[in-house]
């Protein structure tokens, strides 16, 4: 049975199907078509991170198209970043002092840690776990609409490679804003933190700005998540994107697979560098 | 002697994978079909019929299952995405959804396939795209983008956007579709007109038949995933075939 991949034309679904013989599959055959289904779709994951790797350094030059998707995916994003990270910075520092309260009562490390906590970990995962929210489905929509209106089979006629075309600028623009919104989503949840700390629990700012804990290898691990995840969120919506088939309700469908697959490769992203953040840097 | 086929589709099947894992739907069963140099064909036949999936499949958009399809010689079905992009040079393609790209301009999309497929100046460029829209009647159209066009200007656009290359095969998905009946006969003329004038290879699917048999050399007729009808255009129109004669001359009764 022939399936479709991303780039490849879409599923018709204005063709009248002429039903053959076939016996519903039993559990065991449903399971192994999922496994093979799910085999299939990381390798075709990775066959378009590789072509949109090559591209980027081989690929045609779309004029403006660079800094149009710097423009959608970077400016567009940084007043929602903005609010969305500040409010989570509050409620960070407010239940940290909550619970420091309980078991030590002196809030003298309390930004410091916060501080090493962000850098670490929370501004790049947190910021790129709305990033995937708002640039995620927001790329996988619009090619997914390219692909039902069969712009892309158009795209495709006049050789161009999908993926040069339409995820490579995204890609590009992707990698340098998010990590550029990250650090400030970043700095923004740890002034609304100060401010938390302040008001609750009467840390004075000098107190709170505290880098004693920060070192190299937490600025290293903090950078390689955004440079990670802004590589991951562009590729895996634009493969979600380009695997829409049908009408409407596939671009809603891709739309949902784009949030939530990239949502959780993220979150495995973040595991595996965090780990390997450890183990290189111990301290 | 009759010159070799252009396009020759052999043997080609498809079925799609139901969603939900239901039975698989057959789109193609077994297509043979020749159309030669020079010849505009004209694919008629109701509805998912599978007419713009066959189209697809000669430019390598689509895969068939088995079966095998040949442009000038070279088998489409073996060739890889490096080797479908050469094929492409020579195919001019208007689609069922005109497939304009949203953030371009009418002349930016008119230009895409010279400035992709071909390294020509500038001037050069906005000469043949001005050229284009005078032939569709749609001058000055050049800085509008595709959002604020009516359905038949779209059309007229993605006509324009297939034949600006003079590719020598060009293939029509319902190049008439959402026009009026003048703008219909004058586009189905001035596709002829061109065919002609550059010996192209064509093969037009619409349903406005009462204009696409007045241009067509051949004609052939889809139904259910089959081709059940292939002949002259006088053939056609002549057919005692029971779904042909009811189609071609819009019957309400019959086996359709």
């Amino acid at each position: 049975m022939a399936t479709t991949s991303p780039g490849q034309a879409s599923h018709p679904a204005d063709v009248d199907p002429v039903p053959e013989a076939h016996a519903p599959p039993g559990p065991v055959a449903a399971l192994g078509g999922s496994a093979i289904d799910l085999f299939l779709g990381g390798k075709e994951l990775l066959s378009v991170f590789i072509r949109t790797l090559y591209y980027s350094v081989r690929g045609k030059r779309e004029k403006g198209a660079f800094t149009t998707q710097m423009y959608e995916i970077g400016n567009k994003s940084v007043f929602f970043l903005s609010i969305t990270m500040g409010f989570i910075g509050m409620i960070l520092v407010y239940q940290s002092g909550l619970q420091a309260k309980r078991v030590v009562p002196d809030y003298t490390m309390l930004g410091a840690t916060y501080l090493e906590l962000l850098v670490r970990d929370f501004a790049a995962s947190i910021g790129a776990l709305m990033l995937a929210t708002r640039v995620g489905a927001g790329i996988a929509a619009e090619i997914g609409s390219m692909v039902v209106t069969e712009q892309v089979d158009a795209l495709r006629m006049c050789a161009a490679d999908p993926i040069d075309f339409l995820i490579v600028p995204r890609f590009k623009a992707s990698v340098i804003m998010t990590t550029v919104l990250i650090v400030w989503a970043g700095t923004v949840a740890y002034l609304t933190g100060a401010a938390t700390a302040y008001v609750a629990f009467d840390v004075a700012p000098q107190t709170f700005f505290n880098m004693a804990l920060i070192d190299v290898g937490d600025v290293s691990v903090g950078l390689a998540k955004c440079l990670a995840y802004g590589a991951a969120i562009p590729v895996v919506s634009g493969y979600c994107g380009l695997s829409t088939f049908g009408g409407s309700e596939g671009v809603g469908w891709a739309t949902t697979r784009a949030v939530v697959n990239t949502s959780l490769t993220i979150i495995i992203l973040n595991f595996f560098i965090s780990t390997a953040g450890f183990l290189i840097f111990p301290g | 002697m009759t010159s070799p086929p252009v396009i020759r589709v052999a043997g080609v099947s498809k079925a799609f994978r139901a969603a939900g894992g239901g039975p698989p739907a057959r789109v193609l069963k077994d297509v043979n079909l020749s159309v030669p140099k020079g010849c505009l064909y004209g694919l008629i036949g109701p509805g998912a019929s599978g007419k713009s999936i066959l189209l697809k499949m000669l430019t390598g958009l689509m895969k068939p299952d088995v079966g095998s399809i040949e442009i000038e010689g070279a088998d489409v079905t073996r060739m890889g995405e490096l080797d479908l992009q050469k094929l492409r040079l020579k195919f001019g393609m208007l689609f069922q959804n005109n497939a304009l790209f949203d953030h371009l301009t009418v002349g930016a999309n008119i230009a895409f396939p010279l400035q992709r497929l071909f390294s020509l100046p500038k001037d050069e460029v906005e000469r043949r795209v001005a050229e284009r829209l005078a032939c569709v009647a749609l001058s000055g159209f050049e800085g509008r983008l595709p959002g604020g066009l009516s359905g038949g200007q779209k059309k007229r656009v993605g006509v324009a956007r297939a034949t600006i290359t003079n590719a020598p095969i060009v293939l029509y998905d319902e190049p008439a579709a959402g026009l009026d009946p003048v703008t219909s006969q004058k586009i189905f003329e001035l596709l002829r007109k061109e065919q002609r004038a550059i010996d192209a290879t064509c093969i037009m699917v619409s349903s406005d038949l009462d204009r696409l048999l007045t241009v067509t050399d051949r004609v052939g007729m889809m139904y259910r995933g089959e081709l059940i009808f292939d002949g002259s255009t006088h053939e056609a129109q002549t057919s005692t075939e029971p779904r042909v004669r009811q189609f071609v001359h819009g019957l309400t009764e019959g086996p359709l």
